[in-house]
């Protein structure tokens, strides 16, 4: 067993547990977004970021990917912490806005401003989507592709996939929603897993007023004749 | 080759190897790595091999091609051994002639490389300065090795400290001597090799396998001492490599290098074939059981994979993106088993070490930084190439005595190491010693070393928005932070530099950058950030002129800057504009666009200093600027100014009294600009004539009397009064003006006072302050010079008085003395050829204080013929019965540089000297006489300037304001001028209760005129006007104007030569009329 402290409490964890794991364990939110049970930490989006050290030494780390270490002191909504966060929210506001879960985080930190260019993306790379297919659904179908701004995920060469069993388990995950769903060209849809789960989609002629994939489908069903 | 078995075996094989190397042997060393090759060292190979050959020299004169010798701006070069002559930039045709000199021990002097400050040839390559001030240790190898021999390396005492770590029992000394000698990573990071190597020994092996990496993913843009290393001396790395292996108890060897590099993973290839073929890596290493081999892995080029996460990630053949640390490398690294990576140069220091001793490596550089460390020195500067110092050694030194100072005549203004994850450190803080530590405190990193030099024409803003470039590329985009971070930042210093830029985004991009600072994961991330915060740090003040004034000071940012000649100038007169007329012959028309912008065109036709040429894109890239002040002078010289007539603005009764003192360049602008917009003006003069320093200070011959007082009278109209022989001060107050009922007040004084040396006898009959000797003369023709005349200082107005005294009729002769030498004169050089020229005597290195003055006045002094004594200082006046009868002065020396990088002039004792003089004038500068102005409240500083905010010319006192010289100390006359013209605007916005100044805009070309048909070859074949000028015979002893106008096809030649960078800007603008109608049919 290994004890840290967090927030000035004590805490035994097993060998092997994350700093998340472990604040979460206690009680103490730490916002997540690439994070997901059942996938292996990635610490892309860095929203879970906590300070551990003390004095000169002290230092943000992601906590969904650094191991608790004996004597560990974090801190996990310090001032410096919760400045790294905001803005972090606000970046991720100015890239990705129509995403409900982004919204959401937002508002809970009260971010009240966002002072970059604006950008409509529908993809923050957090590599849920790659890290479901590869480690959930065992299809490697997408990853990574290309490096610094001009990298995004997909298939190799943008070719569909054949390993691809167009299960729709990337699009369940994506905290970014109608992300890789092209649904109105399926023929070059990664995975097609729209066409395969939410049929009444099909109809509609855009995405824009929907805010998520996943039963229950708010758009769908009020699309619902 | 026959495989060594033993240790016994390698120990015959070096004695062997040492016994037939002949240190004496004749040698042609030519260096060829990628630096010499691509400047043609395969050519100078081929004719060295031919003339050896073909003069029969086989055997008495040898030849080696080894890697770069990191002097790679004189590439190609050829050094010839044992003299060790060095050949700079060699003509492959001059080879032939270097090595039948060689043969015969002789040495071609005309080849050599000129001595520092046009002194003597330098014979070997160990006395030039760009070697001398070095400590090469790792770099000396690469001259005496061929790259692709193992022998040469193994004769220079190569293999032997692997031997030596081979054959110790205790396994722990190797890394004992690593820990004493204090070596610390030159990857950039500086972690305690010694340190890392103990953790990696006491990592468990995972699989039976455990890793040492040679970092030489080497991404830095303007870094490349690793490419050198690897090619020029790959066995040093393989021999450390090797080490760290036997240290650490490493089974495999991996050198990581980027494929960009393929002669040094050429090199490094043949290297490891002849390692193994001697059995000096393999299955049993010399007979010790000791089994390591190595592999070459070539990476792709991304700049991530220099990161060890990353790294390791792109050995195993995945995608190199970094991971989380710990677990570190050394615990899990290539395939879960502990890897240990160090940097190439890293690795090439071991065998040094293990072979001098710990001690002697702990002995080179300070405390806690040992060693040496290379640097790539590039940029603006004077020797760039490769350079080894001991750590701790100064910036300045490396910069100023290694790098040469700066290549042209400005100023550097900074360093930026460590590459794009590096900081800019400003020229205030080149006393800083090199380390690691040191570095970091000021907000860059030692990184891999790259050092690249900024000057005056480099933007920090744009400097910052490069590195960004490259970050927002090369980051791996895993944490969104610095896929973004880097991105946004990009975003917002790209707005800066196109203008658009607000003072949020100075404080979002600060606030950014912490953030992106502080929540990456991995090395690249962290340090991403450094371009922007140190920047931000020491260059702020530039981030705001390109925010709230919309200046780009270093004429980089097009979208600020337009056409560099119009944003150069203070008046934005549109240089560009009126060169264009006058190539169409419109004369009129370019009289008038010069007369628009500034009201005193003739004045400025022959006293400008041409900041406009200064900036001008042609000179800049290499050529000759446009010479666009003689080209002003046709114009004025040709069109009547009645040609251009001002409209004077209706203020319909609401005409407000204005008083203007001092009637110098800035008062009468300043007069004239709120005369036209409607208001009436009283000008008070002290002296009996208009003009100012323009009457009473500018010598007549460069100035003619007459212009200047036609000029000022154009200026005139019925809204001007002019009030001469007033002394403000005196008869006049500023509660006087106010109780006469003037609205508002600027002030235009000047400054009139002269400084003085502080030296006894200052006072005595003979000796004159600049200022009242040139008074004296230009306006009441009182010639107060005679006999020997002697002139302190080495600016504008000692070159001015020294020629005016020359021109006096009882003087015999005239010497300057100048406390620096002519170089830094402050004077315009052309000037003081000039005075030189007309028999002046110059003595430098002599005055004790600063002036300002400039280049081109020295020149034309010094060709009429002024003595110019440079390096010496005054001392002692010596005087006779209350008259001066001489002064003693001593010699100086340029000793240290100062932060600005002038060298300083430091007295010679026992050099002191008398000079006989029956006149001496002392011209060391010039300040404004306010202590009046401090007695009426204004604000002042210690040099007696009037304090007003820059932007509203605005004083302490309420509805005064000031400008000119009085504000700036001695200063242009167009600077002058600028001030008036802008004063006029403001006083006019204060009097009808408007905001003071409007937000900036960048001044852009607006207008189209339609490009001269030029052909680029006669472009290239024409050369800079330049304006006839009297001989020295006859204007010597008179005041004849001595520069006269440009012909009409001379100016219109002239104006041919212009690049039109307006066109850039309005171009685009105008309809392409044919194209756009045809279009536009189709469509219709």
């Amino acid at each position: 067993m290994i004890t840290l402290t967090i927030n000035g409490l004590d805490v035994s964890v097993e060998k092997g547990t994350t700093v998340l794991e472990a604040a979460q364990f206690l009680g103490f939110p730490i916002p997540t977004l690439c994070h997901m049970e059942g996938l292996t930490p990635y610490g892309a989006c860095r929203l879970c970021v906590v300070e551990i050290g003390e004095g000169p030494g002290a230092k943000l780390v992601s906590s969904c990917t650094y191991p608790a270490e004996p004597g560990l002191k974090v801190r996990t909504a310090s001032l410096r912490v919760m400045r790294a966060r905001k803005m972090i929210l606000e970046l991720l506001l100015a890239s990705c806005p129509q995403s409900k879960e982004i919204q959401d985080l937002a508002s809970k930190h009260e971010i009240t401003q966002q002072r970059f260019r604006q950008e409509y993306s529908d993809c923050i790379l957090c590599g849920r989507c790659v890290r479901m297919c590869e480690e959930q659904m065992m299809a490697k179908a997408i990853g990574f592709r290309g490096r610094g701004e001009k990298r995004s995920i997909g298939t190799p060469f943008d070719v569909p996939s054949e390993v691809c069993r167009q299960c729709g388990g990337c699009i369940y995950v994506c905290p970014a929603c109608s992300l890789r769903c092209t649904y109105t060209q399926p023929e070059k849809a990664i995975c097609g897993g729209c066409a395969n789960l939410s049929p009444p989609c099909l109809q509609k002629d855009s995405f824009d007023d929907m805010m998520c994939y996943m039963d229950p489908c708010v758009a769908c069903e009020i699309k619902k004749p | 080759m026959k495989t060594l078995t033993c240790f016994d075996d390698f120990k015959a094989l070096h004695d062997r190897l040492r016994a037939q190397a002949d240190p004496n042997t004749t040698t042609i060393v030519i260096p060829a790595g990628t630096c010499g090759i691509a400047s043609g060292a395969a050519e100078l190979i081929r004719e060295a091999q031919r003339a050896i050959l073909a003069n029969d020299l086989a055997g008495r004169v040898a030849l080696r091609v080894t890697g770069c010798h990191g002097f790679c701006q004189m590439e190609p070069s050829i050094l010839v051994e044992p003299r060790r002559t060095f050949y700079p930039k060699v003509n492959p045709d001059d080879v032939e002639r270097i090595v039948r000199a060689a043969a015969l021990d002789e040495v071609i002097e005309s080849l050599l490389p000129p001595g520092p400050m046009g002194g003597p040839c330098v014979a070997t390559q160990d006395q030039i300065d760009f070697f001398a001030r070095q400590a090469r240790g790792v770099l000396s190898g690469n001259e005496k090795v061929d790259p692709t021999r193992i022998e040469d390396y193994i004769a220079q005492g190569g293999y032997s400290a692997l031997v030596q770590a081979l054959s110790r029992s205790d396994a722990g000394w190797v890394i004992e001597q690593i820990k004493i000698s204090g070596l610390r990573g030159r990857g950039g990071a500086g972690f305690p090799t010694g340190k890392k190597w103990e953790l990696a020994r006491n990592a468990r092996a995972v699989g039976g396998k455990k890793f040492v990496v040679c970092n030489a993913d080497e991404g830095d843009p303007g870094a490349y001492m690793d490419r050198s290393l690897l090619e020029g001396n790959p066995h040093a790395i393989l021999e450390g490599l090797t080490i760290a292996a036997v240290a650490i108890g490493a089974t495999h060897g991996v050198i990581y290098v980027r494929s960009e590099y393929p002669l040094a993973i050429k090199h490094a290839q043949i290297a490891l074939r002849q390692a193994r073929d001697m059995g000096l890596l393999g299955e049993d290493i010399l007979g010790s059981g000791t089994r390591f081999d190595i592999d070459i892995v070539q990476g792709a080029g991304a700049f991530v994979c220099g990161e060890e996460t990353a790294l390791i990630r792109s050995i195993e053949g995945r995608m190199g993106e970094p991971r989380q640390r710990p677990p570190y490398p050394i615990a899990k690294g290539i395939f879960g088993a502990p890897t240990c990576i160090n940097n190439v140069e890293t690795l090439a220091n071991i065998p040094f070490i293990i072979r001098h001793g710990a001690d002697a490596f702990a002995g080179i550089g300070v405390e806690g930084n040992t060693g040496t460390k290379i640097f790539s020195l590039v940029g603006k500067i004077r020797n760039t190439g490769l350079v080894e110092v001991p750590l701790g050694m100064p910036l300045k030194e490396v910069v100023h005595e290694i790098g040469g100072g700066p290549a042209g005549k400005t100023r550097i203004k900074a360093v930026q190491t460590g590459g794009p994850s590096g900081g800019c450190i400003p020229a205030s803080l080149f006393d800083l010693p090199i380390s690691y530590d040191s570095l970091t405190k000021a907000g860059s990193i030692m990184g891999s070393g790259g050092m690249i030099v900024m000057d005056e024409n480099t933007c920090m803003v744009d400097v910052a928005r490069y590195f960004m470039n490259f970050l927002k590329d090369e980051s791996c985009g895993k944490c969104f932070t610095c896929r973004k971070g880097t991105q946004r930042m990009y975003e917002i210093l790209e707005d800066i530099t196109l203008g658009k830029g607000t003072p949020e985004h100075i404080d979002l991009l600060e606030e950014l950058a912490l953030v992106v600072k502080d929540t990456t994961m991995c090395g690249l991330g962290q340090s991403a950030s450094n371009p922007v915060l140190s920047t931000l740090k020491y260059f702020r003040e530039e981030y705001r002129r390109h925010v709230e004034e919309k200046r780009c000071d270093a004429y980089v940012c097009k979208n600020l800057v337009g056409a560099p000649c119009q944003a150069a100038c203070p008046v934005d007169t549109e240089p560009w504009r009126y060169v264009a007329l006058i190539e169409k012959g419109q004369y009129d028309e370019a009289y008038r666009i010069i007369r628009q912008a500034n009201p005193f065109p003739a004045v400025s036709a022959r006293v400008c200093d041409r900041k406009c040429e200064s900036r001008c894109s042609l000179g800049v890239g290499g050529g000759e600027s446009v010479a666009i002040r003689a080209l002003k002078r046709f114009i004025t010289d040709r069109v009547d100014p009645a040609v251009y007539r001002p409209e004077v603005r209706s203020t319909n009764g609401q005409a407000r009294k204005i008083a203007v003192v001092g009637a110098g360049p800035a008062g009468l602008a300043a007069a004239h600009g709120l005369s036209l917009l409607g208001h009436k003006v009283t000008v008070l003069e002290a002296e009996q004539e208009s003009g100012g320093m323009l009457a009473c200070s500018l010598p007549a011959y460069r100035l003619p009397r007459e212009i200047v007082r036609a000029e000022v009278a154009t200026l005139m109209n019925e809204n001007i009064t002019v009030r001469h022989g007033v002394v403000f001060g005196q008869e006049v107050t500023l509660e006087g003006l106010s109780a006469e009922g003037f609205d508002a007040v600027f002030l235009a004084i000047g400054a009139h006072e002269s400084w003085r040396l502080d030296l006894k006898g200052e006072d005595l009959a003979g000796v004159y302050p600049s200022m009242q000797f040139l008074k004296a003369f230009n306006l009441r023709g009182e010639e107060l010079a005679s006999g020997h005349v002697g002139i302190i200082g080495g600016g504008n107005s000692a070159v001015d008085a020294a020629r005016v005294a020359l021109r006096q009729k009882d003087v015999t002769s005239v010497t300057l003395l100048y406390r620096r030498t002519r170089g830094e004169m402050p004077a315009y050089e052309e000037e003081v050829e000039a005075a030189l020229e007309e028999g002046v005597t110059i003595e430098t290195l002599v005055s004790p204080v600063k002036i300002r003055v400039r280049q081109e006045e020295i020149e034309t002094a010094l060709r009429e013929g002024v003595e110019l004594e440079t390096l010496v200082s005054p001392i002692r006046i010596c005087s006779r019965e209350g008259r001066l009868v001489g002064i003693e002065c001593i010699r100086n020396r340029l000793g240290d540089l100062d932060a600005s990088g002038r060298r300083r002039p430091v007295p010679v004792p026992g050099t002191e000297f008398t000079l006989q003089f029956d006149t001496l004038i002392v011209a060391i500068g010039e300040r404004p006489q306010s202590a009046p102005l401090a007695a009426m409240g204004l604000a002042t500083d210690k040099s007696g300037r009037v304090k007003v905010d820059p932007k509203t010319l605005a004083t302490s006192v309420e509805g005064v304001f000031a400008g000119g010289d009085l504000v700036t100390g001695p200063n242009t006359v167009i600077d002058a001028i600028a001030a008036g013209k802008k004063v006029a605007d403001v006083i006019d916005r204060y009097l009808r209760g408007e905001p003071l100044v409007e937000p900036a805009e960048a001044k852009l070309p607006t207008v189209f005129l339609e490009p001269a048909d030029v052909d680029e070859e006669d472009l290239e074949n024409t050369t800079r006007a330049v304006p006839p000028v009297l001989p020295v015979e006859k204007r010597k002893k008179n005041f004849r104007e001595i520069e006269k106008p440009l012909s009409a096809e001379q100016a219109r030649a002239e104006a041919r030569r212009c690049l039109r960078c307006d066109l850039a800007f309005t171009q685009e603008r105008q309809p392409v009329c044919g194209q756009s109608a045809a279009v536009g049919e189709e469509y219709a």
